[in-house]
């Protein structure tokens, strides 16, 4: 796994990213519409690398599965038409492989279309690289946090604006989650919000006394008002 | 017991085949019969391997196509390194058809 951190070999633009931290992208979910009926049976059969087994289990998950080398992604291909495609470490490269699982489906003889692309979900991750109080930083952002160490030892942060959830980690590892946006401004926009929220658990982390100010810099206003 | 046709594809199917055909054709044996001895075929295959066959062998390569459909596997590997107790060797292009054998129980 590539991690950016602190230590990245790449510079940071500290502006962009103030608390110095970029998340690597882990994992992008995306939905399209191919907008015509599909025969499963004969793509199962025509298709390389593609699973399907409407008998599976006692629920009938009815869907071909496959797979692409380049890149490496899985699609989901329903008979509706409808498709998701998982497994893209970027935006981009979610919408290349969607293109080109359609491509596959058109090349055996369906009247594929591609329309209402959308991403569904990104996850992201990234390591701070010192310990995070998590009890600390439960107790201070009380709205947003559920931590129940008996249940799942990360904290979990819901995030109002951008609506994103974090899973934050005592090791000072955390995982990103949730967030819809597409297009690069946004995705800026996601990543600033959560570099703040690292930049807060920074300081608690070293104990500081801490304001909702400084914790949440930048686009987080709606969440000083929620306070 | 219902049995997988899977073997006659096999060298010894094959031939196995290509004997009965040309006994129907001759008219020393009768289309029904011929089929009767295929269906044992089937069985006998199945029952050789599961109680007389205790060597094993390993395969290992690049997968290049894998699919499942109607309950079947089918793997093509490339560079595929067949390993048994004493020998190996590496073959350029495999094709793996594979089945579950519990689905006739059931």
């Amino acid at each position: 796994m590539a991690e950016q951190g602190l230590e990245g070999s790449q510079p940071v633009d500290l502006k962009k990213h103030p608390s110095g931290i970029v998340p690597t992208l882990q994992n992008i979910v995306s939905t399209v519409n191919l907008d015509c009926k599909l025969d499963l049976k004969a793509i199962a059969l025509q298709a390389r690398n593609a699973e399907y087994n409407p008998k599976a289990c006692a629920f009938r998950f009815a869907a071909v599965i496959m797979r692409i080398r380049e890149p490496k992604t899985t699609a989901l291909i329903f008979a509706s038409g409808k498709m998701v495609c998982t497994g893209a470490k970027s935006e981009q490269q979610s919408k290349l492989a969607a293109r080109k699982y359609a491509r596959i489906i058109q090349k055996l003889g369906f009247p594929a279309q591609f329309k209402d692309f959308k991403i569904q979900n990104i996850v992201g991750s990234c390591d701070v690289k010192f310990p995070i109080r998590l009890e600390g930083l439960a107790y201070s952002h009380g709205a947003f946090s559920s931590y129940e160490p008996e249940l799942f030892p990360g904290l979990i942060y819901r995030m109002k604006q951008p609506k994103i959830v974090l899973l934050i980690f005592v090791s000072g590892k955390i995982v990103l989650t949730g967030a819809k946006s597409s297009g690069k401004i946004s995705n800026d926009y996601l990543w600033e919000a959560h570099s703040s929220c690292i930049r807060g658990a920074e300081y608690l982390a070293l104990g500081q006394p801490i304001e909702i100010n400084t914790i949440f810099g930048g686009p987080c206003k709606i969440v000083y008002n929620l306070w | 017991m219902a049995t997988f046709e899977l073997y006659r594809r096999s060298t010894i199917g094959m031939c196995l085949t290509e004997t009965l055909d040309e006994m129907v054709q001759n008219g020393t044996l009768s289309p029904e019969l011929a089929i009767q001895v295929l269906v044992q075929f089937d069985k006998s295959m199945t029952e050789a391997l599961e109680t007389q066959v205790k060597s094993k062998v390993s395969i290992k390569g690049h997968l290049h196509t894998y699919r499942f459909c109607d309950n079947v596997w089918t793997f093509i590997l490339q560079d595929a390194l067949f390993k048994n107790e004493d020998s190996s060797e590496t073959v350029g292009r495999v094709k793996i058809v594979a089945c579950d054998s519990k689905l006739l129980t059931q």
